[in-house]
């Protein structure tokens, strides 16, 4: 484990040099502290951490060295049930591989023997001198298959269909104004017309509003079986 | 008697029945004018109850204190700045969850609340029982039950409401909304850096204020920023870091994490206050809209309606015009032989007479149109018919919402401009504004149909049809063109709540129609008659003309001389010569008055103007009767009438005769229709430009667009003409 450190912060110095990033020694002195510990941390625990070891320094700095580091891939953000936002190491080499889901962003660790094989086979039938790889399989993970495969427009709706309201995209300002007026996620909604490249009717209970198409594509929707 | 004065505050939902019940509060004492700066209809009523003196203001109706729109920003900022004793938030109690998301809002402000659950009766046959005991121990505030449309329950409303202004009142601590954790820490320690920095500056309540903050709220922010002195950067920050940290600890907007919770509290009082019997019965608007709002046959039955509301407003309205205009010509035909021959009487009649009767005779067609928009609007159809027509107006750029103004616009463009206040976005109403004129209006139709019946005989309707398609045309045209370059504006995230199918009362009927009829005849009725004095000045003057010929000593020679032979004459003769007589006198008479027109200052002008409408085939009577119908377009036929030597009743035989004899050309006529079309409104409509938009600019910027987009068009209608001729 030491010497994996000691390869990480030679790439934190060149990294953070290279960037021109300030305040340098603090900042690896947090580094240091934060390599040192073996589970996940939040901001307020590395300030005590870092108080322990004789560094005294302010959490909204502390935050923001916890942020470079999750950009240049030394540390990763993490959200737990309880809402806190904790950091955790992220190793660049491990002899573990990722697989990472793009819709809610978790992490799926995976160990495949004969992969680890096939690529030092791979390296060597080229006369590749491999020192370390890094495997991250993109997509998305079974649970949101399973939750979001439904998924679809309310712009998409036909005349006559009933649908659940799933998500909201797009800016604040129009969310703000769909959970005003009294449509929120979890809504059950009927589609009463929707013409073609016109407004949409859609009823919820003994309520009824017309909605522009361009605020109606930003509504996910799934449909509600009868 | 010295009165105590309560002012009260009317706010609530749109269709929460927040009007009914200020129209039955009120009754007929209301006063209607403008907000202050914008043009949000403000309405307010002064009534004497139980002995105090109480002044009710009927706040525009929002969803939330959330500044989105105007209207928001109005109520929110009513209740915070003008402090009203009470506020008195009107809940639909049929929909009660969605209601309680403002009555959160107002419960966070520092303000007197009372709820009115109103439509209790909707709500009890849709099987809910709301138990009022509970809701107002839960929120510690009145709660009485109303049906509005019944009048039941107001005096009850006005009683609690005067007893929550007499009593002292004490902040609730524990009723409001209670955010999670992080929120709560949040907005602590905003507020008492809020209370330590500002030393009061900030006039609101530290709390609410932090809220706002933390949901970086832009007025409260820009109110912040100025009223705090120094500090105000600081505590922004602040707010900037606080908002950072929860959006970080959230992974959402402060603002909706709040909103949600605010939701989450709200269902808890649901749980506790709402009972739900079984019965789930089907929702009649939503079968109606099945129907009307229909991809198929919605908009033929749209259409339907807009035909059989023009129908009634001309049909019906033709017959209390006449008796107008028998009441006027009795009245002048009264004075004529009252008062004796001087300029005054000449004033009187020509001037005032004539030119307020001109508008006089237009109110039935307003009274009914506004009668029948009001329906539109009482019974729920009104919106339904914006969203029907969006897909058509987005081909200007608009919303379906500026579709409303713009069909008013056919009847008269002065209530038609005051409908587009109605219109959200500022640059939305800027543009309906700019292209309503296009619009023809009912008083250039009297032109039309003396012009095409002259010119164009059998095939007189096809004309003018095409006539109002051009104004439709060029508006288009100039909606998109004025979308691309001087009005570009996001298109706003557009939702609109389709309310519920209602009967209305006609009592708000009556109380509609009469507050626009009322500003329609008070504002236009003065300007008018300011404008029909300044054209009788212009052909009165000067008084003194060398008349070619001594048109009185003629007359009179005539008469003597027809007089003579009538007294000589057999009795079968006496008829005749009698009429010859007259014929020659009047003759006499119009060539007098043709003469006096052309020498007038008007006449003067018109000849002045005669070069730059030469091009386009109006000669300098035409230009005249032009520059007359910039006072009200209905005058251009009358001038029309004086200066074609015709007599003056419009639409008559004798104006479409002198009017081919006098050497106008069928092209030329279709020249003048299509200038009067488009050329700049009347003066009227200019002074409902200047108010509604607000801007001297825009006014002259759209007297100046219209003038020349007619006189291009016309140009090239006229010369493209002579030249396709050749």
């Amino acid at each position: 484990m030491k010497r994996v450190h000691k390869r990480e912060k030679e790439q934190f110095k060149k990294l953070f040099k290279q960037e021109n990033i300030d305040h340098f020694e603090d900042r690896f002195n947090i580094l240091e502290v934060f390599l040192q510990t073996e589970h996940h941390v939040s901001v307020a625990e590395l300030v005590r951490l870092l108080k322990e070891d004789g560094h005294q320094f302010t959490p909204d700095f502390v935050r923001d060295t916890l942020k470079l580091m999750c950009r240049f891939g030394f540390a990763q953000k993490r959200r737990f049930n309880n809402g806190q936002v904790c950091y955790e190491h992220r190793h660049l080499c491990q002899h573990h591989d990722h697989m990472i889901c793009t819709k809610c962003k978790n992490i799926f660790e995976f160990e495949n023997e004969e992969l680890e094989n096939l690529q030092v086979q791979i390296a060597g039938a080229y006369n590749f001198h491999m020192l370390r790889h890094k495997m991250e399989i993109y997509g998305i993970c079974s649970k949101c298959l399973k939750d979001h495969v439904q998924l679809m427009s309310l712009v998409n709706a036909k005349q006559g269909e009933r649908f659940e309201i799933k998500d909201f995209i797009g800016g604040a300002t129009a969310h703000m104004r769909l959970l005003s007026m009294g449509l929120r996620i979890g809504d059950k909604i009927d589609v009463v017309t929707n013409l073609d490249s016109g407004q949409l009717v859609i009823a919820i209970d003994y309520n009824r509003y017309a909605l522009g198409r361009g605020l109606a594509k930003k509504i996910l929707v799934e449909p509600v079986v009868r | 008697m010295n009165q105590k004065r309560f002012s009260i505050a009317l706010a609530g939902n749109p269709n929460s029945g927040k009007t009914t019940i200020f129209n039955n509060m009120t009754g007929t004492r209301q006063k209607v004018g403008n907000w202050p700066g914008v043009t949000v209809e403000k309405k307010e009523g002064n009534i004497k109850k139980f002995g105090y003196d109480l002044k009710i203001i009927d706040l525009p109706g929002t969803y939330s204190l959330t500044p989105f729109t105007i209207e928001e920003i109005i109520a929110r900022d009513f209740v915070l700045e003008e402090r009203p004793d009470v506020v008195i938030d009107i809940i639909d109690a049929s929909n009660l969850e969605r209601s309680l998301y403002l009555a959160t809002q107002f419960r966070e402000i520092d303000c007197k609340v009372l709820f009115a659950l109103n439509m209790a009766d909707v709500a009890r046959s849709r099987g809910l029982k709301i138990d009022d005991k509970k809701l107002s121990e839960l929120l510690d505030l009145p709660v009485v039950f109303t049906v509005g449309n019944k009048n039941q329950g107001i005096d009850t409303l006005l009683e609690k409401a005067i007893e929550l202004a007499e009593s002292s009142y004490e902040i609730p601590k524990k009723r409001r909304v209670k955010y999670s954790k992080d929120i709560e820490n949040s907005i602590s320690s905003l507020k008492s850096f809020l209370e330590n920095w500002t030393e009061g500056s900030i006039p609101y309540n530290p709390r609410w204020t932090a809220i706002k903050l933390l949901e970086d709220d832009k007025i409260v922010k820009k109110r912040v920023l100025n009223e705090a002195g120094k500090n105000s950067r600081e505590i922004l920050q602040q707010a900037q870091i606080h908002r950072d940290f929860l959006m970080d600890r959230f992974d959402d907007d402060p603002e909706i994490v709040m909103t949600d919770e605010r939701y989450g509290f709200i269902a808890g009082i649901i749980k506790e206050v709402l009972t739900t019997s079984a019965k789930q019965r089907i929702d009649i608007s939503r079968n109606i809209d099945l129907v009307l709002t229909n991809r198929f046959v919605g908009f033929p039955i749209f259409l339907f309606f807009i035909w059989a509301m023009f129908q009634l407003t001309f049909s019906l309205g033709a017959y209390p015009m006449e008796w107008i205009d028998i009441g006027v010509n009795f009245v002048s035909k009264s004075l004529v032989h009252v008062l004796p021959n001087n300029l005054f009487k000449d004033f009187l009649l020509n001037g005032v007479i004539a030119g307020v009767g001109s508008v006089v005779i237009f109110l039935p067609n307003i009274l009914i149109l506004f009668f029948c928009i009001s329906i539109f609007e009482d019974t729920g159809y009104m919106s339904r018919a914006a969203f029907l027509m969006d897909k058509i107006m987005h081909l200007i750029g608009l919303h379906g919402k500026s579709f409303i103004p713009m069909l008013m616009g056919f009847g008269c463009n002065v209530p038609a401009i005051m409908a587009s206040r109605t219109l959200e976005s500022e640059k939305d109403r800027t543009l309906t504004i700019l292209i309503t004129p296009f619009m023809s209006c009912s008083a250039k139709l009297p032109v039309y149909i003396v012009l095409a019946g002259a010119f164009f005989g059998a095939r007189a309707g096809s004309v003018i049809f095409g006539i109002y398609m051009v104004g439709i045309i060029l508006s288009i045209v100039t909606g998109r063109l004025f979308r691309s370059t001087l009005l570009r504006g996001a298109d706003a995230p557009f939702v609109m709540e389709l309310p519920p199918y209602r009967a209305p009362m006609i009592k708000s009927l009556l109380i509609h129609m009469w507050d626009r009829s009322k500003i329609f005849l008070k504002k236009m009725g003065g300007i008018i008659l300011i404008g029909s004095v300044v054209v009788w000045i212009l052909s009165a003057f000067p008084q003194n003309i060398s008349y070619s010929l001594d048109y009185n000593s003629k007359i009179s020679e005539t008469k003597a001389s027809y007089n003579a032979e009538i007294e000589t004459a057999h009795e079968s003769g006496k008829k005749l010569l009698a009429k010859q007589r007259d014929d020659a006198v009047s003759e006499l008479i119009k060539a007098k008055k043709t003469e006096k027109a052309e020498k007038s200052f008007m006449g003067s002008i018109g000849k002045v103007l005669a070069p730059v409408f030469a091009p386009i085939g109006i000669d300098w009577r035409g230009s005249i009767a032009l520059l007359t119908g910039f006072v009200a377009k209905e005058i251009v036929v009358s001038t029309m009438g004086v200066l074609y030597a015709a007599d003056g009743t419009e639409d008559s035989a004798a104006l479409k005769n002198a009017l081919l004899s006098s050497g106008m050309t069928p092209l030329g006529a279709l020249a003048m229709m299509v200038f009067v079309l488009l050329y700049m409104p009347c003066l009227a409509t200019v002074a409902a430009i200047r108010r509604e938009t607000g801007s001297f600019k825009w006014m002259i910027f759209s007297v100046v667009y219209s003038t020349s987009l007619a006189w291009i068009v016309a140009f090239c209608i006229y010369q493209g003409g002579t030249i396709l001729a050749v």
